[in-house]
């Protein structure tokens, strides 16, 4: 998904309902990417993106920061264990949770512009 | 003028051959007199001036040693030298001897004249070579101090026409005599001799190099087990930051970050466990992947993207895309991969470096 107008993480926050599990950093996200594979995620997402997935794994914090991935959005109301979001506010990256599904994330962060 | 010439004498000839003037008496202290200064001449304005070519830059290195040089540097020292009593014979044996062209009198240590080879030319045509110097001699002397810089030779030579000068000392000395072709010999050794220093210089830099990406080299060897998804990650982590300190361009992190991360669970998803060996030296990096089975039933296959025998657990945890082994070719500049159904799977990639900022 390419990039049309920079978009900040805060600004996003309530358009998906989303709560912080992470100081946001203030970074703009160059678009976002949605996948629970790991692999296509490594092989696909855009460095800059916002990643939405249900994977709560310590897995996806190696590939974010792998692809230089600014925040991690979980879907279905998903939270990953405390030792986890540790390690992400260490690595500089985001984690946001929000209780609607994937699908109804992903229209409504279109609507709002992240592109 | 006391001049050992006659008619016949061609001015130009006789004045390149003899340090002797032109001019009407004068004293060598007025001859020149900034003897005791140092030249503004020589303030080196070669130094300063822009220059782009290497051709340039070669005639500015020259100019800089025209500058830097004394005339010390390249006279002809002790001189040979005669006194006033010797007969314009004995001095023609003397330039035959030493293949010189021109002979200082000296008197009491003080000099008091100069015979040139021409001197002695016309001494033999107007049948005088018996004669002793001192009747014959030129009393006119331009001298130059030792510690004129080459330049300012140059330029009394220039002025002059002559082609030589006695040197004297602080003391009034005379230390020796100089000549264009002196100054030429100077100036060669002494561009040989920088280039020499030069080249030394440019292996030493080399060897420095060599020993410096011999340092640079960096292995990481980790054993990774099967099953084992927390550890998933480590060592392209540990790889991502040598490189990131050694300052890779991130594009090529990723690519090799990638490979690391997906030969590795690789290894935890279908293998029995096994060892990835990353290498790390000043233009690449290595990554080997080797496991102890069960190997890949069908190389090819596994290839396609899509494929996949993962089992459930790895699907939950969001592997089994089938992506791993097409992602590490795509990310490699160089990958192979060889595997026995019952012995294994040996993988290797490399991805050439590049600096942040080098152009691709």
């Amino acid at each position: 998904m390419k990039l049309k107008s920079a978009t900040k993480l805060p600004s996003i926050l309530s358009a998906v309902e989303a709560s912080p599990l992470t100081d946001l950093t203030e970074v703009e996200l160059t678009g976002c990417y949605i996948s629970d594979l790991l692999s296509d995620v490594l092989a696909n997402a855009q460095p800059g993106v916002l990643w939405v997935t249900i994977h709560t794994h310590r897995n996806i914090l190696s590939v974010a920061s792998m692809k230089d991935i600014a925040a991690i959005l979980f879907t279905c109301g998903r939270k990953p264990e405390a030792a986890i979001i540790a390690e992400a506010v260490e690595k500089g990256i985001s984690l946001l949770s929000t209780p609607l599904s994937t699908y109804e994330t992903a229209g409504k962060l279109w609507k709002a512009g992240l592109r | 003028m006391h001049h050992a010439g006659n008619g016949k004498r061609v001015k130009h000839m006789r004045a390149r051959l003899a340090g002797v003037a032109r001019r009407p008496a004068i004293t060598p202290e007025k001859t020149l007199p900034a003897g005791n200064l140092e030249e503004p001449m020589a303030r080196a304005p070669a130094v300063e001036k822009t220059l782009n070519a290497g051709e340039q830059r070669q005639v500015s290195f020259a100019q800089v040693l025209v500058f830097e040089l004394r005339v010390r540097n390249a006279m002809t020292s002790p001189p040979i030298t005669a006194t006033p009593t010797d007969t314009l014979r004995s001095i023609q044996h003397l330039m035959k001897a030493h293949r010189i062209s021109g002979v200082p009198i000296l008197a009491d240590g003080v000099l008091v004249g100069i015979v040139s080879i021409e001197d002695i030319i016309t001494a033999l045509d107007g049948g005088y070579i018996n004669d002793p110097v001192e009747k014959w001699m030129s009393r006119k002397i331009v001298t130059l101090r030792d510690h004129f810089s080459l330049v300012r030779a140059v330029a009394e030579f220039d002025r002059h026409g002559y082609g030589r000068f006695p040197v004297l000392d602080a003391n009034n000395q005379l230390v020796g005599i100089i000549t264009p072709g002196d100054i030429t010999v100077c100036l060669m050794h002494h561009l040989e001799r920088r280039a020499e220093e030069a080249i030394a210089k440019e292996a030493a830099l080399a060897a420095v190099r060599a020993a410096d990406e011999k340092a640079q080299r960096i292995v990481i060897n980790a054993e990774v087990k099967s099953g084992d998804f927390e550890s998933a990650g480590k060592i392209s982590q540990r790889m991502r930051e040598v490189l990131r300190a050694r300052g890779i361009a991130p594009d090529v992190r990723r690519r090799a970050a990638i490979i690391a991360y997906e030969a590795e669970t690789n290894i935890i998803i279908h293998s029995l466990g096994g060892r990835i060996t990353v290498t790390i030296d000043a233009h690449k990096v290595r990554i080997k992947a080797v496991d102890s089975g069960p190997g890949i039933e069908n190389v090819d296959l596994a290839m396609q993207e899509g494929w996949s025998t993962a089992g459930p657990l790895a699907r939950e945890l969001g592997f089994g895309a089938g992506m791993g082994l097409p992602n590490i070719k795509r990310c490699a500049d160089k990958f192979s991969i060889r595997s026995e159904l019952g012995s294994g799977t040996q993988l290797q990639a490399t991805v050439f470096l590049q600096k942040a900022g080098d152009i691709l």
